[in-house]
């Protein structure tokens, strides 16, 4: 079956056809009841309806959180929409929460912190140990880092000084967004590889006995 | 119809049909083109080597199996690592959406290349828990809030891995009335991430940054990454703050760890090039063939485009 499905997919490559349509629409729809199934079996059972059937007395605050969760849904009734705002609400505003203390001391506050480089130990024995050396490596993060926070600062128009850092932070950005590209080619063909593995391997050989 | 026109119409299904022949020939007739391994990946290897037998690692199957090909084997890879290195794992997923099968699945592999490794004792395997962030806040304060049980419906506290023991506990009041009897409890000598000298994410999407910023910020612990190739990119920042310990990026981080297992211990790199199981090495070839033809095509292309300009400039 999985093999079938996978050729089904593929399929697509040559031209639209109702055989890939089919798979696609399984795909979608196994998927969403797989995640529908996950989200009753292993977030509410757990977290909302177990609790507050074993001791609702310890849980009751727990129906405050189910009843702002449901009232997300209320956006489809057009007469009670407007419920679900509280839900909408309390759901951003604790993601907020999490994710500002998240974000500033697990992200900002180190990765800014390594900024601020010594620049120094210049190795000048080579072409290659030149530019692998602590102070090459120090110059080009400072650098970098510089020149594309001038490209993003659009406060004020960018002058005769700003203008050629700012280009240069353009050229860092460029090969920056081309080495992820180059990563997402090799993730996405890594995903192939893997099927026409399976396809072959685990499909084609044992059939012809291999 | 000139040369120029040619390649600037030509049909994608022509594309697909090379790059599908660059993927399977490698595949059918392996080359066993070399695999050259970078600083993040020796670095993440060197700090399992620098750990001492007896130590507590955290494996964290954080990918379904949209991403199964890329991440699979760098976790396998590193569970053979700490087996090898006769290493405590306690391995859980946090990933919806297939999570919890490849984490069953890729336990059951390893565990039987090394039968001498007993469940409950060398590994536990606590199955999926739904929130990420939340499940690692749990996990900072008190793994048994977060894991009550293991997959299999045991509780932790039965776990030797989790060095329980048994303490008798007082008589406690407050304002002369009685809050706990008598008795004793079970107490976990393991009782939070902290305590875990390194935690090991294969992970697609957020979670693995979830691991950085709160377990590492908050924490402390070590973390060591396997993402996906796509998300590679982002932790190198991590990596230079020291945030990171180390990291396995995509489906060649894979393969360098292969590599470097297979260097250091010579029955893993004999196991490596004999298994019929799915392994980063072995995508390699294919990798270096399919990178050959986009280099080729994206040259043509150009090629084809300036050619075209300039006669358009001639003309």
């Amino acid at each position: 079956m999985a093999a079938l499905f996978t050729l089904a997919v593929l399929s697509f490559l040559y031209k639209d056809n109702p055989i890939f349509r089919l798979a696609e629409s399984l795909f979608a729809g196994v998927s969403l009841g797989y995640f529908v199934g996950i989200t009753l079996d292993q977030t509410l059972k757990p977290n909302l309806f177990e609790p507050l059937r074993t001791n609702f007395n310890l849980h009751w605050d727990l129906v405050i959180a189910g009843l702002l969760g449901a009232f997300l849904y209320m956006r489809y009734v057009p007469r009670i929409g407007w419920i679900a705002r509280y839900g909408l609400t309390t759901y951003v505003a604790y993601y907020i929460g999490v994710e500002f203390t998240r974000k500033v001391h697990g992200e900002v506050l180190p990765q800014m912190a390594r900024t601020i480089l010594p620049v120094r130990g210049f190795d000048f024995s080579g072409f290659e140990a030149f530019f692998a050396s602590p102070g090459m490596l120090a110059l080009c993060a400072i650098v970098g880092t510089y020149s594309v926070l001038i490209y993003f600062f659009f406060s004020r128009e960018h002058n005769a000084v700003t203008r050629p850092i700012a280009r240069l932070g353009v050229w860092f950005l460029m090969v920056s967004f081309g080495a992820a590209f180059g990563f997402t080619v090799m993730g996405r063909v890594a995903l192939l590889i893997g099927r026409l593995n399976f396809l072959i391997y685990d499909w084609l050989y044992p059939i012809f006995g291999l | 119809m000139s040369i120029v026109d040619r390649l600037l119409a030509i049909d994608r299904r022509w594309i697909f049909l090379f790059v599908l022949m660059a993927v399977t020939i490698p595949i059918l007739l392996p080359l066993g083109l070399p695999v050259t391994t970078t600083g993040s990946t020796r670095a993440a290897f060197e700090y399992i080597e620098s750990l001492k037998p007896g130590d507590i690692v955290w494996l964290s199957f954080d990918y379904g199996p949209s991403s199964a090909p890329e991440n699979d084997p760098m976790a396998e890879g590193f569970l053979r690592h700490c087996f090898k290195k006769d290493l405590r794992v306690v391995v859980c997923a946090l990933y919806p959406l297939g999570g919890l099968s490849l984490a069953n699945s890729s336990v059951a592999i390893v565990a039987k290349e090394f039968p001498n490794k007993k469940y409950g004792t060398d590994y536990v395997n606590l199955g999926y828990k739904d929130g990420a962030e939340a499940v690692m806040r749990r996990l900072g304060e008190n793994i048994a809030d977060a894991f009550p049980t293991d997959v299999h419906g045991t509780p932790i506290s039965e776990l030797p891995l989790f060095e329980p023991e048994t303490v008798p506990v007082e008589r406690r009041t407050i304002d002369r009335v009685q809050v706990k009897a008598p008795g004793s409890e079970v107490r976990m000598g393991i009782r939070t991430i902290g305590q875990f000298k390194v935690v090991f994410t294969a992970a697609t999407g957020l979670i693995g940054e979830y691991w950085i910023t709160l377990v590492n910020a908050q924490f402390g612990t070590p973390i060591i990454i396997g993402p996906t190739a796509v998300s590679a990119p982002k932790y190198y920042a991590f990596i230079n703050s020291g945030q990171l310990k180390g990291m396995l990026g995509g489906m060649k981080g894979a393969a360098e760890y292969e590599q470097l297992l297979g260097r250091k211990y010579p029955e893993l790199s004999k196991f490596y090039m004999e298994t019929r199981l799915f392994t980063g090495t072995k995508g390699m070839d294919a990798q270096a063939g399919i990178h050959a033809v986009i280099v080729l095509f994206i040259f043509l292309g150009n090629v084809a485009f300036l050619l075209a300009r300039g006669r358009e400039r001639k003309g």
